[in-house]
């Protein structure tokens, strides 16, 4: 569904990105771990097109998706969520995720019809399927802070991704948060068909989830293989799990 | 009107334009210094300039005009005008650093208008003009055409104020804190620097500039209420096409203005001020982010 | 739960209020009365209209005045220097206006906030340049006065009424857009530039779109200017202007929709007293200017909204108490 090949990206002096590789097919659950600065959440703005990559491609559903902008991969059937809250602070919470759902029905340069009247029963669903319905009416900026991460992944939804990225989902949560979350994603994925790709620091919800994982260390890719393939690994071990 | 143009009085136009150009270079640098550190486009810079002016011209006539008149008014009216921004400063502007930039914007606007208003109470709305000191007067010959000494005085005073500001933000500590400032205000607050009188001397440093730039001009023109709006205009579309709190952007800038209209004189007199602003239009078609790399 | 209605029901009895209030102004109020009001009118649109960019869309339009100054330049030159009829300059104001604006738009919407900011004073100032400087079109810093109008716009009621009209007409469709799936995403790009463009919207296109509009509208209160004035001078589009405008909506409410005709209301009503009784007028509009900024930032509307919005989710979450109730 997913290629990524030796995608490379630096900024001025410094390396962040420098030879990944990624495969993600259809129904997986792919996890993303490395240590810190190890170029994850630069390869996620690499594909979502928030940054262009120096050299490398990345192919989704065989199209060449490099280097394309941002909107344009969104509308090809890839969405995603931010490492810091990245929400609508003054609207309301039906309405962030309306934004998204007007945006992916090409609603949104409509000028004189009125937005309530659109789109409400998908915008509801979405809520439902996340949780939030009940709090449909606040003002997004005042949810706690698990609320607007859940409200981030709600977001992505409203565009009917084909493959949901997702980065850090669970970072700043209390471990209850962190366990509902992830049967979240675990739902989602189950019910909606979803593909999803996330990074993530805590090793035990990476196991337990991925169905697949990437390690990464100085922005290169050392292997990706099935969780047991991943925690044989000796490389892995030494760098990473070992050290932990 | 003369149909041809000659070899001299191109020279010489040239020069014209070279010495107003350093007057705009030193007020908009002080702008683009504002723009750099604090993000603010510095609405009050003209007013500043303006009071400048006046306050140039009450010195020089209080020490009975002459040489040291006019040394004192050079040295003394910008320091006047610098006093005036610090007090604000840190009176009012240094609560907002924290708010959106349009608040900081609407600040610099309320500053100016009070400003312009004390300008009129306190000098009236007549015209005052400052006379240059004997040294400075009358002009010498360049390439057979006389050229004003006040122009050959400007003209080297430009280049002083360029290094100056350069040995400062390059080679003072304190300068050197204030362009870290602008590029990552977080890292330089985190490394247990006072971030707030940073910008406060940021804010001070570049309204000095304005004051400076009002003295320097005030014998060169008639000081008048209302020669805020003009000059505040030119120096925002300098830094616009020069980019954003790069000094040396003002500088290109200043020069392509500068230059631009006294060449525009020579060509079409009635519509030379409109050479600068289709100097400015055709830069900004071709690089909208201006001609040197914004420092932010 | 119906969302058929666009306007709640008391809101719609406050504005159907005031516009009959507004309507029978005329029978009672004296011709100063009347004159204010119709400046009000004129300049309640051109706030309205930045307000749209500024406070819903987060664009840094920073020379708004330079559209309202095309849209009237382009009513009134064709009125005192074609023999057309005057209508076609009414109508062709807006147009340019808007035309105007997506040309500079063009160039602003590649950059962001404040850069956008520097960029549109500076190519709003050219503009500027133009009518001062263009003496034998547009008579440079003199103006042009006493401007032909049709005979309908004759006397100060006619036009009180006709502006009226237009203004009302304006806002109606102003609220319109803003109700929209367009004035939703704006507010949320806003709000949020960089997701909007990870759920596919084309930011800047958007941006554009939301300046052009913007731009219209400055024009239509442009040309009413015209009509209340009957005439054109440079000062229309100078920056000082604009930014007073953007005063106007951060009186009333950023936030809002309707706060800057509240604070267009006040800022002309004010500048007429205080004007009469003081020449330091912009002194005192300084210091009313950084009073706001210090205690008031959200505008006068802005904590009716707040309070209105607290008790609006105390209300749904007392009804999604009962839902909740009736599906247990």
């Amino acid at each position: 569904m997913l290629l990524v090949e030796d995608l490379h990206k630096s900024f001025e002096d410094f390396t962040a990105v420098d030879g990944a590789n990624l495969q993600v097919r259809q129904g997986d659950l792919v996890a993303v771990i490395g240590p810190n600065g190890a170029g994850k959440t630069t390869l996620f703005n690499l594909i979502t097109g928030h940054l262009k990559a120096d050299r490398g491609r990345i192919r989704f559903r065989d199209q060449d998706i490099t280097r394309q902008a941002a909107h344009v991969i969104c509308r090809k059937g890839i969405a995603r969520s931010f490492q810091i809250a990245n929400i609508f602070h003054r609207l309301s919470v039906f309405r962030n995720v309306q934004v998204s759902v007007l945006a992916q029905k090409k609603l949104s340069r409509t000028l004189f019809r009125p937005a309530q009247t659109l789109v409400v029963e998908e915008t509801n669903r979405i809520l439902q399927s996340v949780g939030l319905q009940n709090k449909n009416l606040d003002v997004a900026g005042s949810l706690s802070h698990g609320d607007k991460r859940i409200l981030e992944i709600a977001i992505a939804l409203g565009n009917e991704p084909e493959l949901l990225i997702l980065d850090e989902p669970t970072a700043g949560m209390s471990p209850e948060e962190t366990a509902s979350t992830m049967e979240l994603v675990k739902r989602l994925a189950r019910e909606q068909g979803l593909t999803i790709l996330f990074c993530e620091h805590d090793m035990d919800v990476v196991f337990n989830v991925a169905t697949s994982i990437m390690v990464m260390q100085h922005g290169r890719t050392i292997i990706q293989g099935t969780p047991e393939n991943v925690r044989r690994n000796t490389t892995v071990q030494e760098a990473y799990l070992g050290g932990g | 009107m003369e149909s041809y143009v000659t070899f001299s009085g191109l020279i010489s136009q040239f020069l014209v334009g070279l010495s107003r150009a350093m007057i705009l270079f030193i007020v908009s640098s002080g702008l683009s210094f504002i723009l750099g550190v604090l993000r603010v486009p510095n609405v009050a810079h003209g007013s500043l300039y303006m009071i400048g002016a006046f306050t140039a011209h009450t010195l020089a006539v209080a020490a009975g005009g002459g040489v040291a008149g006019f040394w004192l008014a050079m040295v003394f009216a910008p320091i006047a005008v610098a006093l005036i921004s610090l007090v604000a400063e840190r009176l009012l502007f240094c609560h907002l650093y924290e708010r959106e930039h349009l608040m900081l914007l609407l600040f610099t606007f309320a500053l100016a208008l009070i400003l312009g208003d004390l300008t009129k109470i306190t000098w009236g709305a007549d015209y005052r003009s400052l006379v240059a000191p004997p040294f400075l007067q009358g002009s010498v010959p360049v390439l057979g055409t006389p050229f004003p000494k006040y122009n050959l005085f400007l003209l080297a005073v430009g280049p002083v104020a360029a290094v100056g500001l350069w040995l400062f933000s390059n080679k003072t500590k304190i300068g050197k804190i204030a362009r870290a400032a602008a590029v990552d205000r977080e890292m330089v607050g985190a490394i247990g620097i006072n971030v707030s009188w940073v910008f406060a001397l940021a804010f001070v440093l570049g309204c000095f500039l304005a004051g400076l730039g009002g003295a320097l001009v005030s014998p060169t023109v008639s000081i008048t209420l209302g020669m805020d709006h003009t000059i505040i205009i030119e120096a925002f579309l300098i830094v616009t096409i020069g980019g954003l709190g790069n000094m040396w952007g003002a500088l290109a800038g200043s020069l392509i203005f500068g230059i631009s209209q006294s060449i525009g004189v020579l060509l079409w007199p009635q519509f030379a001020i409109v050479f600068p602003y289709l100097a400015v239009v055709v830069i900004l078609t071709l690089k909208p982010s201006g001609l040197l790399k914004s420092v932010w | 739960m119906t969302r058929s209605l666009i306007l709640s029901r008391s809101s719609l009895w406050w504005s159907a209020a005031l516009l009959t209030l507004l309507l029978l102004v005329p029978l009672w109020g004296s011709r100063f009365t009347i004159y204010i009001l119709a400046v009000i009118f004129v300049t309640a649109l051109l706030a309205m209209s930045l307000n749209l960019l500024v406070g819903h869309g987060g664009i840094y339009q920073f020379h708004h005045a330079a559209f309202y100054g095309v849209g009237a330049y382009t009513a009134g030159l064709i009125a005192a220097k074609t023999s057309w009829p005057v209508w076609i300059g009414f109508c062709a104001g807006p147009f340019m206006a808007a035309a105007a604006g997506w040309v500079i738009g063009l160039f602003c919407v590649r950059l962001t906030k404040l850069y956008f900011g520097m960029l549109q004073i500076s190519l709003g100032s050219l503009i500027w340049i133009v009518a001062l400087r263009w003496y034998s079109l547009t008579a440079g810093d003199d103006g042009i006065h006493g401007i032909r109008m049709p005979e309908v716009l004759a006397g100060s009621v006619n036009i009180y009424y006709f502006l009226l009209a237009v203004v009302t007409g304006c806002v109606l469709i102003m609220f319109l857009i803003y109700k929209s799936p367009f004035g939703v995403t704006l507010r949320a790009i806003r709000d949020n530039p960089q997701r909007c463009e990870a759920v596919g919207i084309n930011v800047r296109q958007h941006q554009l779109l939301a300046i052009i509009i913007g731009t219209f509208f400055a024009g239509v209160a442009g040309v009413l200017f015209v009509v209340l004035e009957g005439s054109i001078f440079p000062d229309m589009l100078f920056w000082v202007l604009s930014l007073e405008v953007l005063i106007m909506c951060l009186l009333g409410g950023w936030f809002t929709f309707f706060g800057p005709v509240v604070g267009a209301a006040i800022m002309v009503t004010l500048r007429t007293f205080v004007g009469s009784v003081t020449e330091y007028w912009t002194m005192i509009l300084g210091i009313v200017l950084i009073l706001l900024i210090f205690f008031l930032p959200e505008g006068i509307m802005g904590i009716n909204f707040r309070e209105w919005g607290r008790r609006r989710s105390r209300r749904a979450a007392a009804r999604a108490a009962e839902n909740a109730d009736a599906a247990g």
